[in-house]
């Protein structure tokens, strides 16, 4: 044990005079979050403008002054800022081609009984060349007011087809068109496992490049056979295994560390909360526990540390990419399943859990899924024919 | 001998179809420098990383101090100090921390690691840049401290490999003579090298190693006898005849055989340097100026030559 942790840090202590490790576990990764950062939340920040909708409707149709309400109704709601003007037909067409309007609503004469009688009727929606985001609101609201209209018009058609009282039917009618659905939908306290915009790059460069810097270990005993240390050191009076030992304890110091300091200090600059610190340690400690075990199999098959270096970028950009490290990353059929072993998809999707509220008991999955994948690595790192440092 | 320091008894190792090391057998006792000579790829450095339990054998065995040594064993290890041909050291640590962690690994400690790390320094004349990491030493201090870590355990048994390569004439020098101050002090060294002036210089006895085999072994007086022990004096004459002094060259005593022309010889004879004064009169006497005159006795380089056909440096 003491030859163990002798080796350790005395390889910790060169990983931290090369600068190369810092750079590349800290430096980079930092570095790339903030341009992301500031690329990607421009583009999140979408600008809702005020809006007029010129409204033309028949003025004894209470149903046209319901919708003519509900619209007034947005303003205000979800930073919506609507006016609404009644106008003309003739008059809502030029306002929309003027651009002093985003959007006319020409509700035609007889809506109202026509769309109580279940009966066909067009209710034009003009939408102005400049319109945006907002108009598009409006007129889902509009679209969904009128679904509603035409499902009254559906229950009363059924309940007397099925023999409903007349007198019942305008109680039916009204539960259809202005009630809400049968069922409550409550929020629980499991979380989306979504992490937003912000907290998804940090947790996903923090995942990637995790799998650089636990490469700084393992592979370092391809880099000691070339300066011959490792022969120096197979010759000393210590076993084989506390020498391939040291090189993963260095690893999983040096990943478990650097995704730490990354997510900690990508939290804070970014303003991301990963949650509960005990899952995202445990989170941390399987993904840096992964990655470790695929440098197992790249020392393995890696003839030089040139070689193991090539692989190792290779590795991590594929998992990296794969695991939603740059973007969200979505595939269907076997793939999407593949896609689901990924470790720092895992790591993402525990973060993402965490981050909604979730704690330990909830990050099962995620869990399991990174130590299947040490186990799986571990296990063909012992199949697969040595060609590179163990031999 | 049962307190030889090394004994490798019919060692075998194979690489695929490859025959590295075929059944190469040899003992080193107490205080003795045993040189392995032979060309690149003659097997010399599979044989030592067989002997430092750095790879298994696939038949034969190596005793180190009495005890076998396989890559599993440890014991046997810590009566060895190896020093690779490789500048084996980690660049980004001291000189110092260079020592003291292969000390630590050696089982050094405290009071002791510190003494032993402090005499190491002092002898291999790293001690006022023992605090320098050593990627700022030149290249004879990085050969030095290369060799001093293989001291440091003050092993029964030192490995080196071919520790003179690459080296820069003074520091070729000095760790030439860092070597034979450590046979004298009774430890055990094998030596590797295709350098025969160096086999020659430090090695008690010598192995002579090709194609993975043992071609011979023993001093080096016993291998030159094995291609008759005997000198050549060359003569190049600028006037006179030669082959009119041919009959009164052979009669000298200790002169074996002449061949002649009119302006050179070659004659064959058991001790060159103490014939040639009287050689080079009997020439003169009849008659022949002598332009030039050369002596050759046989070296390691002969006798690998006649034991393998070709030359070290081939």
């Amino acid at each position: 044990m003491r030859q163990l942790l002798v080796l350790t840090g005395s390889d910790l202590l060169q990983r931290l005079r090369d600068k190369s490790v810092l750079i590349f576990a800290l430096v980079v990764p930092m570095a790339l979050m903030s341009v992301f950062n500031l690329v990607f939340s421009q583009a999140d920040d979408i600008e809702i403008k005020p809006l007029t909708v010129a409204v033309s409707a028949p003025a004894d149709d209470d149903l046209a002054a319901v919708l003519t309400d509900v619209l007034r109704s947005l303003d205000g709601a979800d930073e919506l800022d609507v006016t609404v003007e009644e106008v003309d037909e003739a008059a809502g067409r030029r306002q929309v081609e003027d651009g002093d309007a985003a959007v006319a609503l020409l509700v035609p004469d007889g809506f109202g009984p026509a769309a109580r009688a279940g009966e066909p009727v067009t209710v034009e929606a003009v939408r102005g060349d400049e319109a945006g985001l907002e108009a598009d609101i409006v007129l889902s609201v509009v679209d969904g007011f009128l679904k509603q209209v035409a499902a009254g018009a559906v229950t009363a058609r059924a309940g007397l087809a099925e023999g409903v009282a007349m007198t019942d039917v305008p109680a039916l009618v009204e539960q259809a068109t202005t009630g809400g659905p049968a069922y409550d939908l409550v929020r629980g306290e499991a979380s989306d496992e979504q992490l937003d915009a912000g907290a998804a790059l940090v947790a996903g460069q923090a995942g990637l490049f995790l799998l650089f810097t636990v490469g700084f270990g393992v592979t370092g005993l391809l880099v000691d056979r070339e300066s011959g240390t490792l022969a120096r050191l197979r010759s000393m009076p210590i076993p084989g295994w506390v020498i391939v030992a040291s090189k993963a304890l260095v690893s999983f110091v040096l990943g478990t560390v650097a995704t730490a300091i990354l997510l900690g200090l990508g939290g804070y600059l970014f303003d991301a909360d990963f949650g509960s610190v005990p899952a995202v340690a445990l989170l941390v400690l399987c993904a840096t526990a992964a990655g470790t075990s695929v440098m197992f199999l790249i020392v393995r098959v890696a003839r030089t540390s040139e070689q193991a270096g090539i692989a190792t970028s290779i590795v991590a950009l594929v998992l990296g990419i794969g695991g939603g490290a740059f973007f969200p990353v979505s595939a269907t059929g076997s793939l999407s399943r593949v896609l689901d072993l990924n470790p720092v998809a895992a790591l993402l999707r525990g973060l993402g859990t965490t981050s909604g509220g979730g704690g330990l008991g909830d990050i099962g999955v995620p869990v399991a899924i990174m130590l299947g994948f040490v186990a799986v690595m571990l296990v063909v790192s012992r199949l697969v024919p040595d060609r590179g440092a163990l031999s | 001998m049962t307190d030889d320091v090394l004994v490798v008894d019919s060692l075998v190792r194979r690489f695929g179809d490859l025959t590295a090391v075929d059944e190469v057998s040899f003992r080193i006792a107490p205080g003795e420098t045993y040189g392995l000579l032979g060309p690149n790829g003659a097997g010399k450095t599979t044989t030592i990383s067989m002997v430092a339990g750095l790879i298994a054998a696939d038949a034969g065995t190596v005793t180190v101090a009495g005890q076998p040594m396989t890559p599993r064993t440890t014991e046997p290890k810590r009566h060895l100090g190896l020093v690779p041909q490789e500048l084996a050291i980690y660049p980004d640590l001291t000189g110092r921390e260079n020592l003291a962690l292969f000390g630590k690994l050696q089982g050094l400690r405290g009071v002791e690691l510190k003494g032993r790390v402090d005499e190491v320094l002092t002898l291999i004349g790293l001690a006022d840049r023992a605090k320098d990491r050593s990627k700022e030493y030149s290249g004879g201090m990085k050969r030095r401290l290369n060799i001093g870590i293989g001291l440091l355990n003050r092993p029964t048994l030192l490995i080196l490999d071919e520790p003179t390569v690459g080296v820069d004439p003074q520091s070729r020098h000095a760790i030439l003579e860092s070597v034979e101050a450590l046979s004298g002090e009774g430890m055990a060294v094998l030596y590797t090298t295709h350098y025969m002036e160096e086999a020659e210089r430090l090695c008690d006895r010598i192995g002579i190693i090709d194609s993975g085999r043992l071609q011979a072994e023993g001093t080096r007086d016993e291998l030159i006898r094995l291609v008759g022990g005997v000198d050549t004096i060359r003569l190049g004459g600028s006037g006179g005849d030669l082959t009119a002094a041919a009959e009164e060259l052979r009669l000298i005593p200790g002169v074996e055989r002449v061949e002649a022309e009119r302006r050179s010889a070659i004659l064959t004879v058991k001790d060159a340097p103490a014939l040639v004064a009287q050689v080079v009169g009997t020439a003169s006497a009849r008659g022949v100026t002598l332009a030039d005159v050369e002596i050759a006795r046989p070296d390691l380089e002969s006798v690998f030559l006649h034991l393998t056909g070709k030359g070290l440096r081939d």
